[in-house]
Order: structure tokens, then sequence, then C-alpha cells
């Protein structure tokens, strides 16, 4: 979607993750939920690419596609120049290494009859590397570098709080030197007072070492803090992408728009005003026809119900949207003023919104 | 008299590692048709303040002093005193809750229009045909879709938007005149946490109730509450009408929540600022003011200003009218914090 002269760390191409719903005694599939429906996008090295979207979206499912935690239907993803999707499974393990994944829950992640010793040198025994002095080496490395001390390691997961646990998760992911981590809304299940300390060492992190993020959550402000550039999903789809700032001072697609207006905020000033969305997110199993926003959307129109959208791309700003391409071309490709004239009419159609 | 009034609330849990005061020495005050929020962090005491007014703490925990006031046509009864078959009354019946996780707190095998129905005829002398009525009346309130049709349905077949609507329309249904609601949307995603809000704040108007909101979320706070109070290890910390305490926060620990989350408007990428430490468990909640070890203006010993922060503990006192603080040196803290600005609009 954006083009470097560098390739890219990471790169997805038409990802598809469907899950088959079994039903009867045969067990025989009648239908499938599209979690994951066509999603590309590219990180290239050094950089973070947010990944924002409700529960149900299939952001989660995106992140553990990449590491090939989950095996996709269809589509492409390529880390440092390997199929992922294509290697056999020696090969697979060696790209493991270069490649990690943080979870959300890190009461859930870390296995509670493991010391943290065992937690850390799981992944080094398996990829052999180091002898015994070099792996304590590596694994004591690791957990200074994310603020825990050494003594951590004769300990269990249950002695530690929540942002330790997760400071313990991502020494795991680091003790492997990888080049890429997906984290998998890494903050969420902290306290607002501990989300900044993991917040503020993610960064740190990424900027000594080099490190590439694909960084997963619902928390908006979170997101734009960590990522370079952004990218909105909304069921099994990215509806738009672009970079941080830009995405919330210009957002593109009426989702979008909703969903920055419905984040409670402390400072009037950047209140917004809200708007309601109807309903819920339709179930997966049976995406709507046309553009899938269509039943929620403010704007709907003929063609949004028929037809799915195709990307509108203004420099690095990607939208999936009938109304908002028909507005930057009236605009003259000015995504501001479009983006301005797609906020007043969604606050105009959507007339039982609050102040 | 306000509507609901607490005070000096002691709840504690009785241990093999000892007496632990999850909330120690608390007391708030609502009057009619206001929403009072409630914020803090993990194991603050904001829940366990919440299942004290209806006496729903489990043993090993205990009320053990204190009083919980709500004002009636007879004057104040005192909901810790109240005897059982009284005390039932009242719950679902004056005072209405909601929890964060409807799925837990609604029933899977009855449907949801016999769940209203049942909070209704326990609570008012109606014929099981008036009381499925207002259950269908009710879910019109709450703005539920095809609402004849889920009347029918079990909470399985909800989402878990419509299922917190069913846990509202159920806590409404005998008109209370307060709602006790603990962490409402936290399970919500933000477009359906949105229409929560949109929905709690409209009933309010519509039918006067006071809400107690219980949550970690100071933004959710600011959109929705006419006062605030901060908890911290047990006691209230800050208490304020909402617009006075997010313009002139004064406890360093609402400073300090304050300006943890980033800010999209700041220019480049600095650090965020952060509360060092973590948030102490009941069982070691520090002496003196309980926020000292986490604090960068603690004072380890006396002052000509004041005390030192390891001890004594501090009062909450009123700093302006309608504004509480409990820190020694809440008002001589000099120029506030750097990142304080940021979330000051005054």
């Amino acid at each position: 979607m954006t083009t470097s002269i560098q390739p890219a760390l990471v790169r997805v191409d038409g990802l598809q993750v469907h899950f088959p719903i079994r039903r009867g005694l045969l067990r025989r599939q009648v239908g499938a939920v599209r979690a994951v429906d066509g999603v590309s996008f590219r990180i290239d090295r050094g950089r973070t690419l947010g990944l924002v979207g409700e529960s149900g979206c299939g952001k989660t499912t995106v992140g553990r596609s990449i590491l090939r935690l989950i095996e996709p239907t269809a589509g492409r993803v390529e880390v440092a120049g390997r199929d992922v999707t294509a290697v056999k499974a020696a090969e697979l393990r060696a790209l493991r290494r270069r490649m990690q994944i943080v979870f959300q829950d890190p009461y859930g992640s870390l296995n509670p009859r493991m010391t943290v010793r065992s937690i850390l040198e799981e992944g080094l025994l398996i990829h052999r590397l180091g002898d015994a002095a070099d792996r304590l080496r590596r694994m004591q490395a690791a957990l200074d570098r994310t603020g825990m001390p050494a003594a951590a390691l004769d300990r269990y997961p249950h002695e530690f709080s929540g942002g330790q646990r997760q400071r313990i998760a991502i020494a795991r992911a680091l003790v492997l030197e990888p080049e890429f981590v997906a984290l998998d809304e890494p903050i969420s299940a902290l306290d607002v007072s501990i989300q900044a300390q993991v917040l503020n060492l993610l960064v740190e992190l990424r900027d000594r070492l080099g490190l590439t993020y694909l960084f997963i959550s619902h928390d908006l402000a979170a997101v734009e803090y960590v990522a370079d550039e952004v990218a909105v999903m909304y069921l099994g789809r990215i509806v738009e992408q672009a970079a941080a700032g830009e995405l919330r001072r210009a957002p593109l697609h009426p989702y979008t728009v909703a969903l920055f207006s419905a984040v409670p905020t402390v400072d009037p000033r950047r209140r917004r005003r809200r708007v309601l969305l109807p309903g819920d997110v339709p179930s997966p199993a049976r995406p709507p026809g046309g553009c899938r926003f269509h039943p929620r959307c403010p704007l709907a129109e003929q063609a949004c119900r028929e037809l799915d959208p195709p990307a509108t791309q203004i420099d690095r700003h990607v939208v999936h949207c009938h109304v908002a391409a028909r507005l930057l071309a009236e605009s003259g490709g000015d995504a501001r003023r479009a983006a301005e004239r797609l906020a007043a009419a969604v606050a105009a159609a959507d007339g039982g919104g609050v102040g | 008299m306000p509507l609901f009034e607490i005070r000096d609330l002691v709840t504690a849990f009785h241990t093999t590692d000892g007496r632990v005061p999850a909330v120690d020495g608390v007391s708030l005050s609502i009057d009619r048709g206001r929403t009072l929020g409630l914020v803090g962090e993990s194991g603050c005491g904001k829940s366990v303040t919440a299942m004290s007014i209806l006496r729903l703490v489990a043993a090993p925990g205990r009320i053990e002093t204190g009083s919980i006031l709500l004002d009636s046509p007879a004057g104040p009864v005192d909901l810790v005193t109240l005897p059982d078959s009284d005390l039932r009354r009242v719950r679902g019946g004056r005072i209405g809750m909601i929890f964060q996780e409807p799925m837990t707190s609604l029933n899977p095998v009855f449907t949801v229009g016999d769940q209203i129905a049942e909070a209704v005829l326990l609570h008012r002398a109606c014929s099981r045909g008036a009381a499925r009525a207002r259950a269908l009346e009710m879910l019109r309130l709450v703005r539920l879709a095809d609402p004849e049709q889920r009347l029918d349905e079990y909470p399985h077949q909800l989402s878990g938007g419509m299922r917190q609507r069913v846990m509202i329309a159920m806590a409404l249904a005998c008109e209370p005149d307060l709602v006790v609601a603990d962490e409402p949307t936290t399970a919500l995603d933000v477009t359906i946490q949105a229409q929560i809000l949109d929905l709690l704040g409209d009933l309010r108007r519509r039918l006067g109730t006071a809400i107690l909101l219980i949550t970690h979320d100071l933004g959710v706070v600011a959109e929705t509450c006419d006062e605030v109070a901060v908890m911290y290890a047990g006691r209230i910390v800050e208490r304020a009408p909402a617009d006075v305490l997010f313009a002139r926060p004064l406890h360093p620990y609402t400073i300090g929540l304050l300006a943890a989350r980033p800010d999209p408007d700041a220019a480049g990428r600095a650090p965020l600022r952060t509360i060092p430490g973590m948030v102490p468990a009941p069982q070691r909640f520090p002496v003196g003011c309980r926020f000292h070890p986490r604090c960068g203006h603690a004072r380890a010993a006396a002052t000509p200003e004041g005390p030192a922060c390891e001890a004594p503990a501090p009062e909450l006192l009123e700093v302006e009218p309608g504004h509480f603080v409990r820190c020694h040196y809440a008002e001589r803290l000099g120029e506030p914090h750097p990142a304080a600005v940021e979330v000051r609009f005054a």
C-alpha cells in the first residue's frame, strides 16, 4: 500500500481466515465464520502498524495468522522475505525465532507451574541457542531490558503483579532477539497507572532494538501513541488506513468517525459530538453484502448495499467507502476537506446523537 | 438529608493473612437524580463499597462499622442494620443494581421476560400478566430492538450490548430511587458503550433516578457524572464536582492518573508520565498517607508547612466549596505537575 525502497519486513496480501461451522451427526460444514476476509498491509522495518477495531473484527486473528499460530485459509504472509504460509515445519520454527508475540492476558499466557527461568529458557532450548552460561546471560539481559531484576528467574508468575507479568511476557518474546513482535492488546488487562509504564517500555525497546511491531488494540489513544500508521478493521476487513495522527484528524470512513467520537474523554476541548451507531456488529458468519458497514452506516446509499467499495487512496491514506470516494473526488483529492464534509454529513444524518 | 449517604464505612475480610480492610472509612452522599462516579484501580475497594451497599459482601467479608443511609418518608433507614426481610424489599426495589458482566448476572435458564417480570412480582402486588406487560414496557424503554420477540428469548441469544440493556431494564423495572452500576460498560465495545451511556443518561433525565457509577475509566466519569470520588487503597482521596475535579485535580494520585493517558495533542512522543510502583494490596496498605510510597511530592520528614507523609494519615479536608482532598500538601505543591497542565483547561 505504501512505497519505499527498503523491502517491508512484514507483508500481508489478501489474508483470509475462515473458521468452518460444522453441524449435525456427520459434522458437515454448513458455513464459515469469515474472521479475516481479505486483509492486506505491509510494515517496514523499525515501524509500528496499529490495528484497531472492536471485538470480533478479526484483529487478533490477523496477528496470530502472521505467526501461523492459526492457519490462514488463503492469502500470503511474508516475514523477512519468507512466505510464512508456505514454509515447512523446520523452516517455520527457524522463522518463529525472528517473530514473537505478546498476549493480552498476562495471567493466562504464563504457565503458573513454570518458573520465570523455565518460561524464558524454553524458547532458547527449542532453538538450541548457546550453552547454559550463554542462555543465562541472554535471560538476564532480557529481564534487565524489561526492568525486571535477575532474581525474578527463580520465582513463579503468581508472585508478580499484572504489570510485572506483562514485563515477563515481553522478556520471553525478547529473549530470542526477534525482529518482529505482534503485541495483542498488551495493556488492556492492566490498571491505568501501569499501562503508561508498559507503553513507555514498549516504545523504548522498539527504538533501542530497532524492533518492528504490529500493535493490536481497541484503545485508540494508546495505538496512536505507539504506532506510525493505523489500520481500522470492521468485520474481517480493513476499512481505513492512514498515518496515526492523520486518522484521528481526518477520518474518511464513517465507522472511523463513529469510533473516535465514542471514546469518552476527560478533556471537553476534545469531546466530539457522539455518533451513535444503531444495532450491533453483524455476525462474521453472515456478513452483509455490499459494504459490510452499510446496515449501521448513517450515510449508506443504494451503491453501499450493492457494491463492495474498492480502495481509494490519497497519499498514504486508504479508505474503502463509496461516499468518501465521492467526497474525495469532489474535493480534488484534499483529504482534510473531504473529511470535514464527511463529518458534517455524518452529524446531519445522525439526528439522534448526543452533544 | 441527601437521598443516600454512606458514613465511615469499613468493610474487612478476615482471612488466614489476618484482617484485610478493603474499604477503610468511606463516606459519600448522593442527592436525588444525581450521578456520582466512584473511580479507582483494581483493589482500591470501589466494588466492595458497591457490594456493601446491599449487604452482598460474602464471608469472610463483613461490614464492621459505619452506616449506609437511605432516605425514606419515615426518615432515613440504615441498610447496615436493617432486618433481612426489609432489606430484600430495598434490593431491586428502591435500589437497583447493574453489574459488569451481564452474562453471569442473568440466569441462563429463564427467558429475559420472566427474569424482569420476577423482579416486578417480588416488589409489586400485581398479576403475572401485568408483570409481563411491565417487562415489555421496560424492554421498549431501554430501546431493545424487537422487544416482543426478545421477551421470550434466553440471555445466550443476545449480544453483550443487548444483555446489558436487559440488566438495565431489570434494575429500573421497579422505579428505584438509586441505581448502583458497577463497571456497566467495561465489558462492552466502545461504540456499544456509547449507546449504553447515552441510554443511562436519558433514563436518568426521564425517571429522575440517582446513579452511583463505579468505573476505572475517567473519561466515562467526565462525560456522565455530576460528582466524582477517587478511591485509592480503601479510602476516598479526592472528591469534587466533575467539572472542578477535571479542571483542578489536587491529589497527586488524581493528577497522576489523568497524566498517565497518552495525550494525542502532545507534541512529539515524549515518554508518558507514569505513577511509579504498583497499587498496594489491601493486606499491605502503607501507613500514613497510603499513596506516599508512589508519590513524587512525598515529604520524608515534617516541614514547616506540614507533617511527614509517612505519618500521620491525612484527613479528607474541604479545600474549596465541595472539593475534598486527602493530602497534607494538596494546596502547597507549588506549580502543578508539568503533565497535569495538559489536562487542565481552566
